[in-house]
């Protein structure tokens, strides 16, 4: 295994930038998934590390080698792709050998390697078999196989899971933390599913237009968003903003809304929200950190209930606030109907100020 | 419940009389088509005097392989002039098909893969030809090919077959490229293999009933044409088939028999390649046409 590392990589097609000027670096034995919208330049970043298309300047090393010019078979890695690219003509145990064959292993060797790759997958018993002969999740396993047979300095992953039903996506999710963890494996992990990555890797990258947003541990990306897109992409529900406008009312500085309210800040937050470059203020909250009164209580704002969705341990509910909706979980006994007035209550300590005009987070 | 379903009776089904009209229009087709052929083979094992009875015989009263065993002596002057026309059709329509396929191969490859300058109107240039029939290229081939020195030579034939043939081999074999998907190549790279060696290893394979398909086509193309090889070829040694049974029409006595016999010996290649390979011929045509 080996450490990956991305530098000021870049990808155009013409005026086109499907990758803006990318860095980062999967240390050795990390998890590291690619997350954002579809075309925000996740599985092209991934296609450049595997040498799949040429990059338009930048550098990636993949140990101690510098490949950018290196063929995908010289770059000693595997990849797991999302339709899993099985080799239809051939047996799974063709499947599996191929990549040995191509490195003109003796027979013997690829014979032993295939056998224990397969009995660490369980799929001995459909060595003899074609894969259209094979359900979603066998598929998925020799997939998997195929890349673990060789021992390559790094995984590269393409929403592996996503062609899966819900249930098993869930299981081969915890079978892969698990894989990941017994081989101590490099793995680059692409998907659009945030929930994935928060739940399998040791760090995502959250990538949006092309640019990578942030690069961190998840509990930090959850924790500490950067700007306005990661925290709406990341957690589910996602963070709810609302656009406001910063004010004084004298004696303290507030967030004001154009339906009339104002919420007074904490000093600390005053602090931030003044350090925007105009007086827009983005203000963001996990639905976890609101709650919600039916009646005026000092620091809360009035919403307009839009819809109410009971989940069973929480019930969502969704609040028009100054024209943004707001997420908010409550207790299932909380009983509210669409259309009623309530009022929500912040926690000064666990929202977010985000720069209205730059959509980055304020910080002191 | 099992007891209702089998106590109410069974829904009469209204007679589809489209289905039946379809029935009759394929039966019809099948008379049309089969008549003449059995028609051929019970002329060719009949006597000269025979074939020429009328009211006809419709049933040989003697039938005979004499006209067949005359086709393929070679000792005497008729079956030499047969086989050898039976040789030149084989290697004409053999050679047009290899480089047909050598060349059909990687431009469908090329065309359905890669993205070029002028990808797209290269691709309809290729169709271009198909637009007009084949005879009005008759006096410009045949011009060119004096040019070039082709006139009477095989060559000159397998260069127009090929004109005639690639463009439908290329399409056919992009539709069947186009159904691969891109990642088993990339899987392959990735698992080592060159570029061309995933092209080698996993397309190729796939692409085989493709490949059958067209060569089919090519091959009962050109082992069928008339017209160029009459037009560029009238040394007799260098005569292919069509070209050849012609010349079984003599003007004052047609022998017919021994014309049916070797029509019949004509068509034999066609029909074992179709028969041996229709399954190909069937996935080729459906694949390539229905994109999943």
């Amino acid at each position: 295994m080996a450490e990956v590392v991305l530098k000021d990589v870049v990808k155009n097609y013409g005026a086109m930038f499907a990758v803006n000027n990318v860095s980062f670096t999967v240390a050795d034995g990390e998890f590291v998934a690619l997350v954002g919208p579809s075309g925000c330049g996740k599985t092209t970043t991934l296609n450049l590390i595997a040498g799949l298309i040429p990059m338009s300047g930048g550098d990636i090393h993949i140990g101690d080698r510098l490949v950018n010019d290196l063929d995908p078979k010289d770059r000693d890695i595997a990849m797991v792709f999302q339709n899993y690219a099985l080799y239809p003509n051939k047996t799974v145990f063709n499947n599996l050998a191929f990549p040995l064959q191509m490195r003109k292993l003796p027979r013997a060797e690829i014979d032993k390697k295939v056998q224990s790759a397969a009995k660490v997958l369980d799929i001995t018993h459909l060595l003899e078999r074609k894969p259209r002969e094979l359900s979603g999740g066998q598929q998925q396993r020799v997939a998997l196989g195929r890349a673990l047979v060789r021992d390559p300095r790094a995984f590269l992953m393409d929403e592996p899971l996503s062609n899966l039903d819900a249930k098993l996506r869930v299981q081969m999710r915890s079978e892969l933390k698990r894989f990941h963890q017994d081989l101590h494996a490099t793995v680059v992990y692409v998907t659009h599913d945030q929930l994935e990555a928060v739940t399998m890797a040791d760090k995502m990258a959250v990538m949006n237009g092309g640019f990578l947003q942030q690069y961190d541990t998840p509990a930090n990306v959850f924790a500490n968003p950067i700007n306005t897109f990661v925290a709406s992409f990341v957690g589910s529900p996602a963070m709810s903003l609302i656009p406001l406008e910063v004010a004084s009312n004298g004696t303290q500085t507030v967030l004001q809304s154009s339906e009339g309210w104002e919420l007074p800040l904490s000093p600390i937050n005053a602090r931030k929200a003044l350090a925007a470059s105009t007086k827009k203020v983005v203000l963001g909250a996990r639905h976890s950190t609101l709650k919600l009164a039916k009646s005026a209580v000092p620091g809360s704002v009035p919403g307009k209930v839009y819809t109410v969705e009971p989940t069973g341990d929480i019930t969502f509910a969704q609040v028009f606030i100054s024209g943004a909706v707001v997420n908010i979980s409550l207790e299932p006994s909380v009983a509210i109907r669409p259309d009623e007035m309530v009022f929500v209550e912040f926690d000064q300590e666990r929202i977010h100020l985000f720069d209205g005009e730059t959509t980055m987070a304020l910080t002191l | 419940m099992t007891t209702q379903a089998l106590d109410r009776p069974a829904p009469r089904k209204p007679i589809d009389w489209w289905r039946w009209a379809g029935r009759v229009f394929l039966t019809f087709l099948l008379i049309f088509t089969v008549l003449p052929m059995v028609w051929m083979v019970l002329t060719s094992i009949k006597s000269q005097f025979a074939a020429l009875q009328y009211p006809p015989q419709w049933w040989p009263a003697e039938p005979t392989l004499q006209n067949y065993w005359r086709l393929l002596d070679p000792s005497n002057s008729v079956g030499q002039e047969f086989l050898r026309y039976f040789w030149n059709s084989f290697y004409v329509s053999l050679l047009t098909t290899v480089i047909g396929v050598v060349v059909a191969v990687p431009a469908a490859y090329a065309f359905s893969r890669f993205r070029f300058p002028g990808r797209t109107f290269l691709f309809f240039t290729v169709l271009l030809r198909n637009m007009f029939p084949a005879v009005v290229f008759l006096m410009p081939l045949f011009l060119l090919m004096r040019w070039l020195g082709l006139v009477n030579t095989h060559g000159s034939l397998i260069l127009t077959y090929l004109t005639f043939g690639l463009p439908l081999s290329i399409w056919l074999l992009k539709g069947f490229y186009d159904n691969i998907p891109i990642q088993l190549e990339q899987a392959a790279r990735i698992d080592g293999a060159t570029r061309f060696q995933a092209f080698l290893y996993i397309v190729m394979p796939l692409s085989t009933p493709g490949i059958i398909a067209t060569s089919i086509f090519s091959f009962i193309g050109a082992w069928n044409e008339y017209v160029y090889a009459y037009t560029f070829l009238s040394k007799q040694d260098s005569m292919t088939l069509p070209v050849g049974i012609q010349r079984f029409f003599t003007e004052f006595a047609t022998d017919w028999p021994g014309l049916m016999a070797a029509t019949f010996m004509m068509s034999v290649p066609v029909v074992v390649l179709f028969l041996v390979l229709q399954k190909y011929f069937v996935r080729a045509l459906t694949e390539g046409a229905v994109k999943s």
